[in-house]
């Protein structure tokens, strides 16, 4: 038996997680947080964090090599060991930092794995197999998820990976085929494409990134092309086989014509799937909506006191989306009601190009029987851009004609995931698209783009030509 | 006043329900000639465009609101004087915008600035202040100018000093951009609404509730009437004042109707991709009976009976805050594809709030049904200036003696017909009804296109 009985447990030390774990023991609540691997979950050990470095490192070998001022630049090469020492020492720097954060609120920290007994009781095997019960007012439950491996597949871990092990991989391959064209396989996409292999992206749907805008998916795929990508939408892919050093691929295109292909390695990034172990719903009881967890708009399970949040829930999988989860859980069990809003989440890839996205795509926003208008300025026209040679790009803004209410913000471009962030802020704040028009913004700087592409929408933007009606 | 020299474009009545326009864009420029009757400018009004015509031949000599701005109905908007003669005096100033703060501004960024409040171009004069408004301002020391009128022709009363002078004076709540507009729509005064934002900012959701909260009907409560309740409510009752009213009911047979729905459904399908309900085939009916007794198409205009040339049925359709009538335009010379069609984009887009005022207006008689209640018959009221209105209760079985003395079931519906007394009579009417029954009984020849 544990100590007492604690206010509340956390299930999962990740971005949902330990979120939950914080902002209740700022609030004097006193707080177990079990974590039967590193505390910082997938986003800092084998997601987020571990990309943005490797898209850092390559993003900046890629721009050396193709530079028209720096001399020697072409003679310029990558020393991958390196760069995933890298890696590893800024995931351990956050990790260590992390657990200094909780330690100082005072979080009893608990490496092992949980199992939900019932509501209120929960039980830890830790490392050495000894099991501990503990008795606990509220549980979140943040375990998180794994990738999703397809029935044809079996991960050897070398030559077939998952992003779990490409992120911990040295050798870059020659060829890569990528099986599954959502947020992942184009962020690891471009991330290949700038170590110089050769990139085939397989996707079964009709297209690539198709949560998102279509102007966007637009963008991306030519620009993907441009860069010797080769893109194959509405293919199955059938089976896989080791051949010789590389593998080979079965697939079936749209009409169901069989056809094969050579790579040296392929990366599975075909959607990932919640973490149920020690919360098994056949058990305990937990009503599930698909594969994931059932919960309400203040992250409420069906169980009494038991909140759920993050991947284990499904929606848009997420760091962040995870960590506000756990703000409205934490707010649901302090008794301060506050409902989570998954529209006001903003969406961040990071491909060949970097895209911030909050709200409803512009079909999402016709299909919903409102008039709305639509404003957008080009990268081209911004000086900011143009200085930083990154041109290509556009924001834009779609919006209610009638109420100016934001409806959905899509920017497409360098440091794009930065600039959603303001918009995501503003719908927030319940502002207008004309408010958006009329904050005065630095310049030369990116953000005025999406002030001239709400300029745009409120009826001209000054940096762009007459619009002709 | 110098209203014999010059001739005033004002904001017209849109419709019963609409209390402010907004000026899409001017079709016309200052200094160029236009004659009665000619289109000047596109105006929008409760999501629906229309356009205002010259009130007089000569020059339009001055524009007095700019496009995209929003005001109220009776502002004026233009200027028309006779070919060669003088802007007058007043009209010149009125044009430049006032020491206005209000927001809105970065809507309209336009070449020209135009005004940030609505302009009533003479509300600084003399014509249009109550004097006791006016001693009232002069007392407070308050630009008339800067207040908006809310009298008839935007005459400006005691109250709108008042009311100018309270919001002048008073910190308003805090609240979201959203929620402001959401509140200022609605009529709804944000003091003592509840916020649920960061230190109590009011948001939408809180509008929302209280909205809710406002509108729902309980025991012992006094609501407002929406504008469109407004609308609703002086359009019937200025209908039953002014059109003696006289109903006629018979019971449809309606079993060969749909018997020969299903009999073409399929096929009709295949061939258009719609299908058409009871309710199109009825609507085609009804315009072929008009077709046939025209006289049920007219309205009254003074000492005149006017037959338009045309046969739109209007449908009544419920919304939570009341009726709308869009109309099927020509539907006796539509086929049934075409109204079928037609009725599924104007019910569609009724229900999300994006009909025109024409679409609203062209009605020249009107279907109304209660079809999906259990109601056996009902009266309707007359949609004015029409003269008959149709109300068509549930399909029910009922028995009857059929010819070989045996008692059978059949599908009837009890049809109602309101018609205007002044210049229906109960014959007319009679025979109308009479004609439309005939032609919903034998489908086959009614619907067959020779």
């Amino acid at each position: 038996m544990g100590d007492g009985m604690h206010d509340l447990a956390v299930i999962g030390g990740g971005p949902g997680g330990y979120v939950a774990a914080i902002r209740a023991a700022q609030h004097g609540l006193n707080v177990l947080l079990v974590e039967r691997d590193r505390l910082g979950g997938t986003c800092l050990n084998r997601g987020c964090i571990p990309t943005k470095s490797f898209i850092h490192d390559t993003k900046l070998y890629n721009a050396v090599k193709r530079s028209g001022v720096l001399r020697g630049a072409a003679g310029v090469s990558l020393d991958a060991a390196r760069m995933l020492e890298r890696k590893n020492q800024l995931v351990n720097n956050l990790v260590r930092g992390l657990e200094a954060i909780l330690q100082s609120h005072r979080i009893e920290v608990v490496k092992g794995q949980a199992r939900l007994e019932a509501p209120g009781r929960m039980s830890v095997a830790g490392l050495d197999g000894a099991r501990v019960d503990y008795r606990t007012r509220h549980v979140v439950l943040a375990t998180g998820s794994r990738p999703q491996v397809p029935p044809f597949a079996e991960p050897d871990g070398l030559r077939v990976q998952t992003t779990d092990e490409a992120l911990n991989t040295e050798e870059i391959p020659r060829r890569v085929a990528i099986i599954g064209g959502g947020v992942i396989g184009m962020e690891m996409a471009g991330i290949f494409l700038n170590l110089g292999a050769s990139v085939c992206v397989l996707e079964l749907l009709s297209d690539i990134l198709v949560t998102e805008d279509h102007e966007i998916r637009r963008a991306v795929a030519v620009k993907l092309r441009q860069r010797g990508v080769e893109i194959r939408c509405g293919v199955k892919v059938q089976a896989l086989s080791f051949q010789g050093e590389g593998v080979g691929l079965t697939c079936a295109d749209a009409e169901g014509r069989v056809f094969h292909l050579q790579t040296d390695r392929v990366l599975l990034a075909t959607g990932r799937r919640p973490v149920m172990d020690g919360i098994e719903p056949a058990r305990t009881g937990l009503q599930t909506d698909g594969p994931y967890i059932r919960v309400n708009s203040r992250m409420e399970t069906s169980l009494p006191g038991v909140f759920a949040i993050g991947d284990l829930v499904g929606g848009m999988m997420l760091a962040h989306k995870a960590s506000a989860e756990a703000e409205a859980a934490v707010a649901g069990l302090l008794g301060r009601k506050k409902d989570f809003r998954p529209e006001r989440v903003p969406r961040c890839i990071w491909s060949v190009f970097e895209i911030g996205a909050v709200g409803l795509t512009e079909a999402q926003a016709r299909a919903g029987g409102r008039r709305i208008k639509v404003g957008r300025f080009s990268f081209a026209n911004s000086g900011a851009a143009g200085a930083m040679g990154a041109g290509e790009g556009f924001a834009k803004v779609i919006g209610d004609a009638d109420t100016g209410e934001v409806l959905g913000v899509h920017i497409l471009g360098e440091h794009a995931t930065e600039l959603i962030g303001e918009a995501a802020a503003l719908m927030t704040l319940e502002s207008t698209v004309e408010d958006l028009a009329e904050a005065i913004k630095p310049h030369p700087t990116l953000g005025e783009t999406l002030m001239e592409a709400a300029m745009d929408w409120s009826g001209g933007a000054i940096h762009g030509l007459r619009r002709t009606a | 006043m110098e209203n014999d020299m010059a001739t005033e474009v004002v904001m017209p009545a849109l419709g019963l329900t609409v209390e402010k326009g907004t000026i899409v864009k001017w079709l016309k420029r200052e200094g160029d000639p236009v004659e009665r009757g000619e289109s000047l400018c596109e105006i929008e009004a409760d999501k629906a465009t229309t356009e205002i015509e010259s009130p007089a031949t000569g020059v339009l000599a001055k524009i007095l609101v700019a496009e995209g701005i929003q005001v109220p109905l009776f502002t004026v908007l233009a200027i028309i004087t006779a070919a060669g003669e003088q802007l007058p005096e007043a009209y010149a100033r009125a044009g430049e915008p006032p020491p206005a703060d209000a927001p809105g501004q970065a809507a309209v960024a336009k070449a020209a600035p135009p005004p940030a409040e609505p302009v009533l171009p003479l509300s600084a004069g003399r014509a249009r202040v109550v004097p006791a408004a006016r001693r009232r301002a002069a007392e407070l020391g308050i630009d008339l100018s800067r207040i908006q009128g809310t009298g008839p022709d935007g005459v400006i009363g005691r109250n709108d000093v008042e009311a100018f002078l309270k919001r002048e004076t008073q910190s308003p709540p805090r609240a979201s951009t959203l929620a402001r507009r959401l509140a200022e729509e609605k009529a709804l005064p944000l003091e003592g609404i509840a916020g649920s934002g960061v230190r109590g900012r009011i948001m939408q959701a809180d509008v929302e509730s209280a909205l809710e909260k406002r509108d729902a009907p309980a025991l012992g409560k006094v609501i407002p009437m929406t504008r469109m309740r407004q609308a609703i409510s002086r359009r019937l009752s200025q209908s039953v004042v002014t059109a003696p009213h006289v109903y006629f009911f018979t019971d449809v047979h309606l079993d060969p109707l749909l018997e020969f729905r299903n009999t073409v459904l399929s096929g009709f399908e295949a061939a258009t991709g719609l299908r058409p309900s009871i309710n199109d085939f009825l609507i085609q009916a009804a315009a072929l009976a008009l077709a046939d007794m025209p006289l049920l198409n007219a309205y009254v205009q003074g000492e005149e009976i006017v037959i338009p040339s045309e046969i739109h049925i209007g449908l009544a359709v419920a919304l939570p805050e009341g009726l709308v009538v869009p109309a099927i335009p020509n539907a006796d010379q539509a086929g049934l594809a075409e109204i079928t069609r037609q009725r599924i984009d104007l019910v569609a887009r009724a229900k999300s709030g994006r009909l025109a005022l024409a679409e609203l207006e062209r009605g020249t008689f009107t279907i109304s049904s209660l079809a999906q209640f259990d109601i056996t018959h009902f009266t309707a009221i007359l949609n004015p200036p029409q003269s008959g209105i149709l109300s068509v209760s549930k399909t029910r079985e009922s028995l009857y003696l059929a010819d070989d003395g045996a008692v059978k079931a059949r599908q009837v519906s009890t049809f109602g017909l309101s018609v205007d007394h002044r210049i229906i009579d109960g014959a007319v009417a009679a025979g109308f009804l009479q004609n439309l029954k005939r032609k919903l009984e034998i489908p086959a020849f009614t619907f067959l296109r020779v």
